[in-house]
């Protein structure tokens, strides 16, 4: 027997129904979130009646504010057409499809505007009507629809049931028998517990996307703590280090006494190697060195960095640190240049002139007079939003050393941006 | 085609890739030759580049060349698709003048550092050496004030040596004066440089840094160079 499960009212969260059906029997075929079909082969142990699966259904369904329409057939059709079309409970006798289904509106069967059009130009209305329609008409007219259409009128099956596979809770819990203090022997409990948890992973083609640790401690709290990498991974030995790295910046306040791990699963990386391309760093290696790297990538100062979009100099965005394929095969470099050694920020300066020209630099770890110089070169921006301006030189200093200065005609101060080198 | 017409293609594509001194490495391919800066006269200097699994060191003063040199071994580094890291406890390297030099930023890990960094810059370059992930490792103490360097314990550059030794990495020390360097690394003392100008008057332009650089235990090789302007 089937049984056909259906709200037409908005659903507090799509699987709903799927949560309800899954505590009646384990074989549910999702059809969206509403309807879902059970199947209930092998519950009339359980339950004396059909009306009384049917009654304790829709109970559990209302203490869920779910208001769910039944309906219990023989069939999986019949269960099908019938819980969308009647509210409560719909009980079909084996042998009365049919006749069940016959006052319906043929609407019921999904058959899309085109179709839906035809059979209302040619008058059928109902699944009965639809059902005294002969056969073989209805195939030479619609093709192999029609033959489908006329056995579903009548509460014939066209396919079979296909449930929806149970999902995997991919979770491992450790009761210690003797509450453990610090990290040293945590780090082999945990090893005990991810490596069962990644291999089940891994049989499911899936790798951990995330790992959520819960420690029981033995003050009866509980230390919480998730850790995300850069990229999902299926290596115990990786996810092992994440954790006690990410335990030695957080530790727990008491002795622990229980080791809950779940992760979060996400298909696992399939990767194509190429011959003849360089090899990419192992991501799992990768997300261990920025995670060892402690304070210096929690705090943004790791990371890559990205010129912006913008004339204004030194404008950069810090990112994170995850170099893909190399696009392009090697170019000409540009020769060697001087770089600038930049000052952050940029070190305020008393600057002399003389003839419009700067002829003493004197700055925090800069001082002297200036022999060369090459300039100025005005540049100007974002004038629409607070502006910045520049009057800029490059001067050699007597004591030694290759400045890049600038006058700034908004804050009306001389600075020294770097030192080239 | 025939699967002899595609072998005899395959192993054509293979040479060529593996003759051509720009070919990226191939995977299990271990790279032993050291790396060149693309700057003729200091790589001569330095017998073809800075070796491998040692601690090399270029110093020296002011506005001597020192930071181009360095990013012109990482830019050759990232465009054969290596990664390389860039250890900045005085948080001095300018991105823009990365970029000029050929650095791939993408393949570029950028530590930055705040006041008094120095002993995390120093963990944090065991660690990338450790990680095995990189090419070449660059730290840049020559913003570190002498003080800081002189009260680091002896055993600093040595433990920095151990780290790199066991791995295929280059560690690049750049420096304002000699620090340390590995028993097989080089040491590239650069000597006060003469900025090139061309033009005059209001359009007067940097137009490069003429330097020289010595190398050699005992300092007994010389050379010069030219850095273009940025």
């Amino acid at each position: 027997m089937f049984g056909g499960l259906h709200s037409h009212r908005e659903l507090p969260s799509p699987t709903a129904l799927l949560e309800l059906a899954r505590e009646f029997t384990p074989r549910v075929e999702v059809l969206g979130p509403t309807p879902v079909l059970l199947d209930l082969r092998g519950l009339g142990r359980a339950w004396p009646t059909p009306e009384a699966f049917g009654s304790a259904l829709i109970d559990a369904g209302r203490a869920r504010s779910l208001e769910p329409r039944v309906a219990l057939a023989w069939t999986r059709a019949a269960a099908l057409i019938a819980v969308r079309a009647r509210d409560g409970l719909t009980v079909i006798r084996a042998g009365t499809e049919a006749a069940t289904l016959a006052p319906l509106p043929v609407a019921l069967l999904d058959l899309g505007a085109d179709l839906g059009e035809l059979l209302a130009r040619w008058g059928v209305r109902t699944l009965g009507e639809l059902a005294a329609l002969p056969r073989s008409g209805l195939a030479e007219r619609l093709g192999p629809a029609g033959p489908r259409l006329w056995r579903l009128a009548r509460g014939e099956d066209d396919a079979p049931l296909v449930p929806a596979p149970e999902p995997v809770l991919f979770e491992v819990t450790l009761e210690l028998d003797w509450p453990v203090d610090g990290l040293e022997p945590l780090t082999f409990l945990l090893a005990r517990v991810l490596e069962p948890l990644c291999a089940s992973l891994k049989r499911r083609g899936r790798a951990a996307a995330a790992l959520e640790l819960t420690l029981g401690l033995v003050d009866t709290s509980r230390h919480e703590r998730r850790v995300r990498p850069a990229v999902p991974t299926l290596d115990p030995r990786t996810w092992r280090t994440l954790l006690v790295l990410d335990l030695e910046a957080h530790p727990p306040r008491d002795a622990i006494d229980r080791i809950r791990v779940r992760a979060e699963p996400t298909p696992a990386r399939i990767e194509q190697l190429s011959l003849l391309d360089p090899s990419l760093p192992s991501p799992e290696r990768l997300a261990e060195t920025l995670a060892r790297l402690g304070e210096w990538a929690s705090s943004g100062r790791a990371g890559s960095v990205t010129l912006l979009d913008t004339h204004r100099p030194g404008a950069f965005a810090m990112g994170s640190f995850a170099p893909g394929r190399v696009r392009d095969a090697p170019g000409r470099l540009p020769g060697a240049r001087l770089a600038l050694r930049a000052f952050r920020p940029p070190r305020s300066a008393h600057v002399e002139q003389r003839g419009g020209v700067p002829v003493l630099v004197a700055a925090p770890g800069v001082q002297g007079a200036v022999i060369e110089r090459a300039g100025p070169w005005h540049a100007s921006g974002d004038w629409w939003d607070g502006g910045w301006s520049r009057e800029e030189w490059d001067v050699a200093l007597r004591g030694g050393g290759l400045f890049r200065i600038f006058r700034d005609p908004l804050r009306g101060g001389w600075y020294v941006e770097g030192e080239l080198d | 085609m025939s699967a002899p017409a595609l072998k005899k293609k395959l192993e054509e594509l293979l040479k060529e890739r593996r003759l051509r001194s720009e070919a990226p490495p191939l995977h299990g391919e271990r790279q032993t030759s050291p790396l060149a800066s693309g700057i003729g006269p200091i790589d001569g200097l330095v017998n073809g580049g800075i070796p491998r699994g040692q601690l090399s060191e270029i110093h020296g003063p002011s506005s001597s060349g020192r930071t181009g040199i360095a990013l012109s071994l990482v830019a050759r580094s990232t465009v054969r698709g290596a990664l390389a890291a860039w250890v900045d406890p005085s948080d001095r390297l300018d991105p823009g003048s990365a970029q000029g030099a050929g650095v791939d930023l993408e393949r570029l890990l950028w530590l930055r550092g705040r006041e008094g960094a120095l002993p995390e810059a120093l963990a944090a370059t065991v660690t990338l050496l450790d990680a095995g992930l990189f090419e070449i490792v660059v730290l840049d103490v020559a913003g570190v004030a002498t003080r800081d360097l002189r009260r680091l314990p002896g055993a600093t550059w040595i433990r920095l040596q151990r780290a790199v030794a066991e791995t295929r990495a280059a560690l690049l020390l750049v420096a304002a004066a000699h620090v340390a360097t590995g028993p097989c690394g080089v040491r590239l003392a650069l000597e006060p440089a003469r900025p090139r100008w061309s033009g005059s008057g209001p359009g007067r332009l940097l137009s490069g840094l003429g330097g020289g650089a010595v190398a050699g235990r005992h300092a007994t090789r010389r050379a010069g160079f030219e850095l273009a302007a940025l």
